[in-house]
């Protein structure tokens, strides 16, 4: 350091001037190296899901389809109306219509209604529940505030893996198994918690002058909240809505305990079923694959910004 | 309210202490506490008291009353053990691994540059994806016959011919946990990446007014100013990894062998597999209790306050 101080000014500048240059090449072999390590899997993934059988056994891989052929989707999308696949000509007796897609096939679509249909319910149940619960935790002064917020800190610790066991009784008994009402009301386990601190850290964040303000006027405090509250916090409205959705959409482990046949599985059961058949063409897993990593994938492009406030906000609590 | 405190002193304190303002937040917390106790504590005393029975669902009439012998069994129990090391070594790999690779992406993507909010976004695909995706991903890339791990290894000349990969004994684990690994990273790095942005810039000034070189501020300045965040990355991806079941599901089912049999595993095969629901329900209530310990002991050693 203290060399540079003495040398001339030219040799100085000339120095910080590579520095600035070595600096920008190391973000950006730094930034290249980090977007392949993420996309190349992925990019594989897409690649394979658009080769031909033949296309997909060769050795070494073809990174790039040189056919590139859309059967596997159309395999999926027009399963339902085809006649039906059963086992003598599923398993690729013919190699002219391609064969190796599973007549489990038609369940994918189905299965990926199901992951809505559950993903939303919990999305509106999440809403219903934490948004009071995040409104008073943050603005009402109350005796047992904190010992409420630990409570619900502690449900978020407890693992999936130790509530499987008494749901799966419990379900049983009720006779729920394989409904996707079991789903919904599993999933609130693994769901609220979040939900509750991403709006709790939102909430308190909004002064209390809006509170009291809307008080004075004569608001109850349902009103404050419908009326003042809800309006101001719609990005961590979006973030809860979000996390809710993907995390039921992505969840396997309770979903493979609950569920049975295509009334009520979900998305990655029967992806997960494809991946222990030996007799399904790889290109056809591939493309179910890529078919659900799509929804997430466009969602967290779409909304980057509230995920990564969402995912902070519940960080500094959390 | 008002009106009651000077009418009737003796109700009034008990009004006090259970005022308007508990009576709102109670209707309030409601739902949410009725849920929770639904789905999670009741859950898990349930499962406190089923660990107590011999349960096996292949003799559903006769459920004997054990004490603590499905705990105590643990103990002579050789596949329980070797599952317990298990899931230490893939917990302590992929815990460290995702604290390092996330602290160098955090410390790029805190950079000013062109092309960093594209590089932020695509970060997520891998946090966004389920996990079943990840799994079958994975599990082509490391296919011994036509997988990309193979055929990369094959044309830079690593290997002369393809390999075996998740179903040696010795890889196994360490792919597992590169899977997931690059599946929990991204979290991890958004994570680390708040407490990198609450450093303020006046403290970089400082240093640099004192001289301290590029190393030495990184050390001195930004590690201690990361460690709420590296807390908080700790317990979240510990927890995590100790419970995690999905790869292990689809990847490899504990094989080969018992090279990949955690404790998630394990518990799934007694109560899922054996039907032996009571022991199930001792194993997972061991591993919530030691989810709790790890926290506790990360908050206890790494930071005062969360």
């Amino acid at each position: 350091m203290t060399d540079t101080i003495h040398k001339p000014a030219v040799d100085y500048r000339r120095r910080q001037k590579l520095a600035r240059i070595s600096r920008n090449l190391a973000i950006l072999i730094g930034a290249l190296v980090v977007a392949i390590y993420v996309l190349a899997p992925v990019a594989w993934l897409v690649s394979s899901s658009f080769q031909t059988e033949a296309e997909i056994v060769s050795v070494p891989p073809h990174w790039i389809p040189e056919d590139p052929t859309l059967r596997n989707f159309e395999a999926i999308f027009t399963a339902g109306n085809e006649e039906e696949i059963t086992y003598e000509n599923r398993s690729g007796q013919d190699p002219a219509s391609g064969g190796y897609i599973p007549s489990t096939a038609k369940n994918l679509l189905p299965a990926m209604w199901n992951s809505t249909v559950v993903a939303t319910l919990v999305v509106i149940l999440n809403l219903l529940v934490g948004v009071p619960a995040a409104y008073a935790l943050a603005k009402i002064r109350f005796m047992g505030r904190d010992a409420s917020i630990y409570f619900i800190l502690m449900t978020r610790v407890i693992p999936d893996i130790a509530l499987v066991v008494p749901f799966f009784l419990v379900i049983k008994n009720l006779g729920m198994l394989d409904s996707i009402w079991s789903l919904v009301l599993t999933y609130l386990a693994v769901t609220v918690p979040f939900t509750v601190f991403i709006l709790v850290q939102y909430f308190e964040g909004l002064p209390d002058e809006l509170d009291k303000a809307a008080r004075v006027d004569g608001c109850s405090r349902i009103q404050a909240l419908v009326r003042v509250f809800l309006p101001l916090s719609l990005p961590s409205l979006v973030a809860v809505v979000l996390f809710a959705f993907l995390t039921s959409w992505n969840e396997f482990l309770l979903a493979l305990m609950f569920t049975q046949t295509s009334a009520s599985q979900t998305l990655p059961i029967v992806l997960a079923a494809f991946t222990s058949d030996f007799t399904i063409s790889f290109s056809f897993i591939n493309a179910a694959g890529v078919l659900a990593i799509v929804p997430p994938i466009i969602v967290a492009v779409i909304f980057e910004r509230y995920i990564v406030s969402g995912l902070t906000a519940g960080a500094v609590k959390g | 309210m008002t009106d009651t405190v000077n009418i009737q002193p003796g109700r009034s304190r008990l009004r006090a202490a259970f005022g308007y303002e508990e009576r709102s937040a109670m209707i309030f917390l409601a739902p949410v506490m009725l849920v929770l106790m639904l789905v999670a504590v009741f859950p898990i005393l349930y499962s406190l008291y089923l660990s107590f029975f011999r349960i096996k669902l292949t003799r559903p009439n006769r459920t004997p009353f054990v004490w603590l012998d499905n705990y105590t069994d643990l103990f002579g129990n050789e596949l329980f053990w070797t599952s317990v090391a298990r899931t230490v070594v893939f917990s302590v790999v992929s815990v460290s691994a995702i604290a390092v690779i996330a602290l160098l992406v955090s410390l790029l993507l805190n950079q000013d540059f062109r092309f960093r909010r594209v590089l932020s976004t695509i970060i997520l695909v891998p946090w966004a994806i389920p996990y079943v995706a990840n799994a079958l991903m994975w599990k082509w890339i490391y296919d011994s016959g036509y997988g990309a791990l193979n055929g990369l290894l094959f044309q830079l000349d690593f290997i002369s011919r393809y390999m075996v990969f998740l179903g040696d004994q010795n890889k196994t684990i360490y792919l597992i946990a590169n899977a997931f690994v690059w599946k929990e990273v991204p979290l991890a790095t958004i994570l680390l990446l708040v407490s990198l942005k609450a450093i303020p810039s006046d403290l970089y000034a400082a240093a640099r007014v004192d001289g301290a070189t590029v190393w030495s501020r990184f050390v001195h300045v930004t590690l201690p100013a990361m460690k709420p965040g590296f807390l908080l990355v700790m317990i979240y991806e510990t927890m995590m990894a100790i419970r995690h079941f999905d790869l292990f599901f689809i990847l490899t089912e504990g094989g080969p062998g018992d090279a990949s049999h955690v404790l998630s595993w394990h518990i799934y095969v007694e109560t899922f597999r054996n039907l032996s629901f009571g022991s199930g329900a001792a194993m997972s209530y061991v591993l919530a209790l030691v989810t709790f310990a790890l926290s506790y002991i990360f908050i206890r050693t790494l930071g005062r306050r969360v």
